[in-house]
């Protein structure tokens, strides 16, 4: 169907105040976070933004009447093009629909639209004293919907994991256009194992089964206290030793994260004030509860970590907790600060690993970055395995690029050498998908036929994941 | 220089890494909520302009002039991206190829409509020395819906009378003992819409030990030039500014206003001139230019004992984007206040939130720069104040023309007219005493 066909019908679905059919506009949809898309933007043929069921509805019945590829888009921030039309298409730009539906404090439970902002929504709950635990780096930025469909994870992974275990219930619309509900369409329970568990099976799913328009979610009570122990390590083998050692002494903290010697340079160079001491390696851990155990667990970090560590700094006031967490949570884009003339990039980001395998994989990093020339900021949740690799390369420069490109694809290799995975949160979208049957052997053929079942025609979202 | 050897196009551009992390923090985006007024959308648009890959038209003018220039997302952006220097190269360029695009505004709208004529043309600078016809080249404004001219006409009923220049001498003797001699920058904004608060700050100044000179040559700074896509014009009056201040031996040269400071700031003349010939006078004139509320605190350290008035007046203070994030300076205006006996401060929730005036934004997308008022009216009415303090001429005329809005008896002000009114009730120690 011709694009200026298919930006006429939706225009007559939605009105053209929720179509962008420009071309000039259609570009400003060319791109996420990945640096894919940074090399080869693409547009769609068309942004629909829906806010309500019915309205999305009908674009999908529109859409598979038609043959039109359909690609559900929040923020855009993903790092692997999983929003981005790659085969064309409409793309559904839910972010505008950002209703908190209902805060439901009494069942300690939530219902969101999928555009609502994961950091609004926790400044929402936290009025009740609830909070959403999964913490993105992209929290100020990212949606709901995002996440659930990345079943993205963040700095407190360790104690609070994905956002997988929150996730009660979905509205989803199909991609021939009907609306299921799942985790019981009337359910405001919190277990349930009636049924075969289709939440779960959404959740992650990347945008390749269907579209979430409504989403009910668990919420914790929020925690009194909170501190954060910085050890600074002039070896970078003594990180890990300790995060085990932590663990063994029965300890839980909510987060542990890495940040390696560039790193540590590159938070300097954006945010001095938060000037960290040089060395080859920094854990911070956080650890949240009640006052009492905060105090004690945090002391049991500072003896086990004084063990290896050249210092420890134990911090419970507000400010220089949120420094430090910040200065963690910035790393993600300030890497590009160690040098002048280059840019971090989005690829090969997010491998994750055994634990006992994290300093053999980060040494592993470094001799690729040796061996290509590329300078390389290593940060990320160690506390989970799960290493965050930034390259910094001039992007417009084509020898760069083509090096950096072979390196992101043998540290992909790495992570499953070493026993791991090429993704640990942000997904497979486009740019994963050619790991697929080393990582997954037979159980691909399987994704394909649970996809074809749920999306027989192949319109929603395709070229992801598989 | 050529748009495509700017410093910020040639070496920022491909530092963006599409984070979205400026999405967040833009009121333009919060408002129209979707990609194409993302500040990420902006840098990725004039990447695709510099790459020749849409056409530089009124159409891209249009999206990148939706952007207030608040610099929000520059202060944010962990790439360390002048997202806003970005955007306002374009627009020249842009403003460059189709010199059309402000004419067609000035002739068929603005000449039509004589009030805002007068003050679109006070904010464009110095109508008086340029001429109208002149100045009418000069202004490249964005395509105005006539819709947006007749409601913004209602922002300007309150022009005063008298400019500033015409109320005060060339030289102003300091009071007491001299310390330092000061070259006043007198902008458009105070001069025309604020006269008061020009007058406020020779008396004060002099008051404590400054001869003020305001140089009758002085022109705009250039800044509304800026934003309206006229590089080439907003660089001849920095040089031209340069050239007269550098002309006089002053120790400092303060203004009072946001803007200008942050025209005249280091930050700027990078932007301007960087890679030119001028570039190091650029840069050690810059050296000597002070926001007026830094210069009372930092540098003449003023005092104001006063009695401990039992019943205090509470005063809320709005950052202007100029000051606070172009320059970062926030602390001393709020200093400043807390010195004034009888005054307390009450911070309002987002005070570093841009109010939407933003110069001529106000007159070129009245509805954008009204959604974004009602949400600054609301977070300052929600701190009961009797005043609102901000140090910028562009905001003044927002925030009261949000006070009159909200229907809100609330007196908008610049910290250094509650200094002066200080004063005139108890005379300040002047220097020497
Ligand atoms: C600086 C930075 C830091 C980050 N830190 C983290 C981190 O710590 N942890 C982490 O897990 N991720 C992180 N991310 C990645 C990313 O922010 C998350 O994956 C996030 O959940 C994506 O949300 P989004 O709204 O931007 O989704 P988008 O990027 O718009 O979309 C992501 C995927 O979800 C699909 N999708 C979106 N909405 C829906 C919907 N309603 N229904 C069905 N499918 C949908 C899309 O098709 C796409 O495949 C980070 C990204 C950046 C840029
Ligand atoms: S914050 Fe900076 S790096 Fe991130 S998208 Fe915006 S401009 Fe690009
Ligand atoms: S300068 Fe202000 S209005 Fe413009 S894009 Fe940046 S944050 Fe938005």
């Amino acid at each position: 169907m011709e694009k200026a066909i298919i930006g006429k019908e939706l225009v007559k679905i939605l009105g053209k105040e929720k179509v962008l059919v420009d071309e000039l506009d259609l570009m400003y949809y060319s791109y996420d976070s990945s640096f894919l898309t940074k090399l080869e933007p693409s547009n769609p043929f068309a942004v629909a933004m829906p806010t309500s069921t019915e309205e999305v509805q009908q674009v999908v019945r529109f859409a598979w009447e038609n043959n039109i590829n359909i690609v559900p888009r929040g923020a855009g921030t993903g790092e692997t093009g999983g929003c981005i039309a790659v085969n064309g298409g409409i793309v559904l730009d839910l972010s505008t629909w950002d209703e908190i539906v209902e805060i439901d404090a009494r069942n300690m439970q939530v219902i969101v639209r999928p555009g609502v902002i994961h950091a609004n929504l926790n400044d929402e709950l936290a009025k009740y004293n609830l909070f959403f635990p999964p913490d993105p780096g992209s929290s100020k930025m990212c949606t709901i919907g995002g996440m659930v469909a990345n079943n993205a994870s963040g700095l407190r992974a360790v104690k609070y994991w994905a956002t997988e275990p929150y996730v009660l219930g979905l509205e989803v619309v199909m991609p021939n256009g009907d609306v299921i509900i799942t985790g019981g369409m009337k359910s405001r329970a919190i277990k349930n194992v009636s049924g075969i568990n289709l939440t779960k099976f959404m959740v992650g799913s990347e945008g390749v089964l269907g579209i979430i328009t409504r989403i009910r979610l668990r919420c914790f009570p929020k925690p009194r206290a909170r501190g954060i122990a910085m050890a600074v390590f002039d070896c970078l083998d003594d990180a890990p030793a300790t995060v085990l050692d932590v663990y063994q002494a029965g300890v839980l903290p909510s987060g542990i994260e890495i940040l390696d010697s560039s790193a540590i340079t590159a938070v300097n160079e954006f945010k001095p004030e938060i000037n960290l001491p040089a060395a080859e390696a920094i854990l911070l851990f956080e650890v949240d509860g009640n006052p009492p155990s905060v105090d004690f667990e945090g002391e049991i970090i500072q003896q086990i970590a004084k063990k290896r560590a050249r210092s420890v700094e134990w911090a419970t006031e507000e400010k220089r907790m949120t420094e430090l967490w910040e200065g963690r949570s910035v790393t993600a884009t300030a890497a590009a600060r160690v040098r002048p003339d280059g840019s971090r990039i989005f690829a090969g980001e997010d491998i994750s690993v055994p634990l006992s395998r994290v300093a053999d994989t980060l040494r592993a990093i470094r001799a690729l970055g040796d061996k290509y020339g590329i300078k390389v900021v290593n940060y990320g949740h160690i506390g989970d395995g799960n290493v965050h690799t930034a390259p910094v390369i001039n992007p417009e420069n084509p020898d760069e690029v083509e090096k950096v490109l072979k390196m992101v694809d043998e540290i992909h290799l790495l992570a499953i050498e070493m026993g791991g995975t090429t993704t640990g949160e942000h997904g497979v979208g486009a740019v994963r998908r050619p790991y697929a049957e080393a990582e997954h052997g037979k159980a691909v053929e399987y994704m394909r036929k649970a996809k074809e079942a749920f999306d027989p025609k192949g319109i929603m979202n395709p070229g992801k994941v598989f | 220089m050529n748009f495509k050897d700017l410093p910020p196009i040639k070496e920022q551009l491909m530092k963006c890494v599409r984070c979205g992390k400026c999405r967040s923090v833009c009121p333009v985006f919060a408002e129209v909520k979707n990609e194409t007024a993302a500040p990420r959308g902006h840098v990725f648009i004039v990447q695709m302009l510099r790459d020749d890959k849409v056409e530089p038209d009124h159409k891209v003018y249009e999206k990148l002039s939706a952007c207030l220039l608040c610099e929000n997302c520059t202060v944010n952006c962990p790439s360390g991206i002048d997202i806003h220097e970005l955007n306002a190269a374009a627009r020249a360029y842009i403003y460059e190829k189709n010199p059309s695009l402000g004419k067609e505004l000035v002739f068929d709208t603005l000449w039509t409509s004589p009030g805002l004529l007068k003050t679109s043309t006070m904010l464009m600078g110095g109508v008086q020395k340029l001429g109208l016809q002149k100045l009418a080249r000069n202004i490249g404004l964005t395509k105005i819906l006539p819709g947006d001219l007749s409601k913004a006409e209602k922002m300007l009923d309150s022009v005063p009378s008298r400019s500033a220049r015409s109320q005060l001498p060339e030289v102003n003797k300091a009071k007491g003992e001299k310390k330092y001699t000061v070259g006043y920058f007198l902008g458009c904004g105070t001069d025309l819409l604020n006269p008061e608060v020009a007058l406020a700050t020779v008396n004060v100044l002099t008051l404590n030990g400054c001869e003020v000179i305001i140089p009758r040559e002085s022109k705009c700074c250039g800044l509304p030039h800026i934003a309206n896509g006229k590089l080439e014009t907003a660089r001849r009056l920095a040089a031209h500014n340069i050239k007269i201040f550098n002309s006089y031996e002053f120790d400092y040269f303060i203004t009072d206003c946001a803007s200008c400071s942050s025209a005249l700031s280091r930050k700027n003349m990078e932007f301007l001139f960087k890679g030119l010939k001028i570039e190091d006078t650029a840069y050690a004139f810059a050296e000597k230019v002070m926001d007026l509320t830094v210069f009372l605190v930092d540098v003449l350290k003023i005092e104001m004992d006063g009695d401990n008035l039992s019943e205090k007046r509470r005063v809320t203070y709005h950052d202007p984007c100029h000051l606070a994030n172009a320059q970062g300076i926030k602390s001393q205006p709020r200093e400043l206040l807390q010195r004034i006996p009888g005054i307390e401060l009450v911070e309002m929730k987002n005070a570093n939130t841009c109010c939407g005036g933003s110069g001529t934004y106000s007159v070129t997308h009245y509805d954008m720069s009204m959604k974004i008022l009602d949400k600054k009216m609301d977070n300052a009415m929600e701190t009961g104040a009797d005043m609102i303090a901000t140090c910028c001429p562009s905001c003044m005329m927002q925030l009261r023309y949000g006070t009159q809005r909200h229907k809100w008896n609330c007196r908008v002000i610049h910290p250094v007219q509650l200094i002066n009114d200080f004063y005139l009730h108890k005379p300040a120690k002047t220097a020497g005493e």
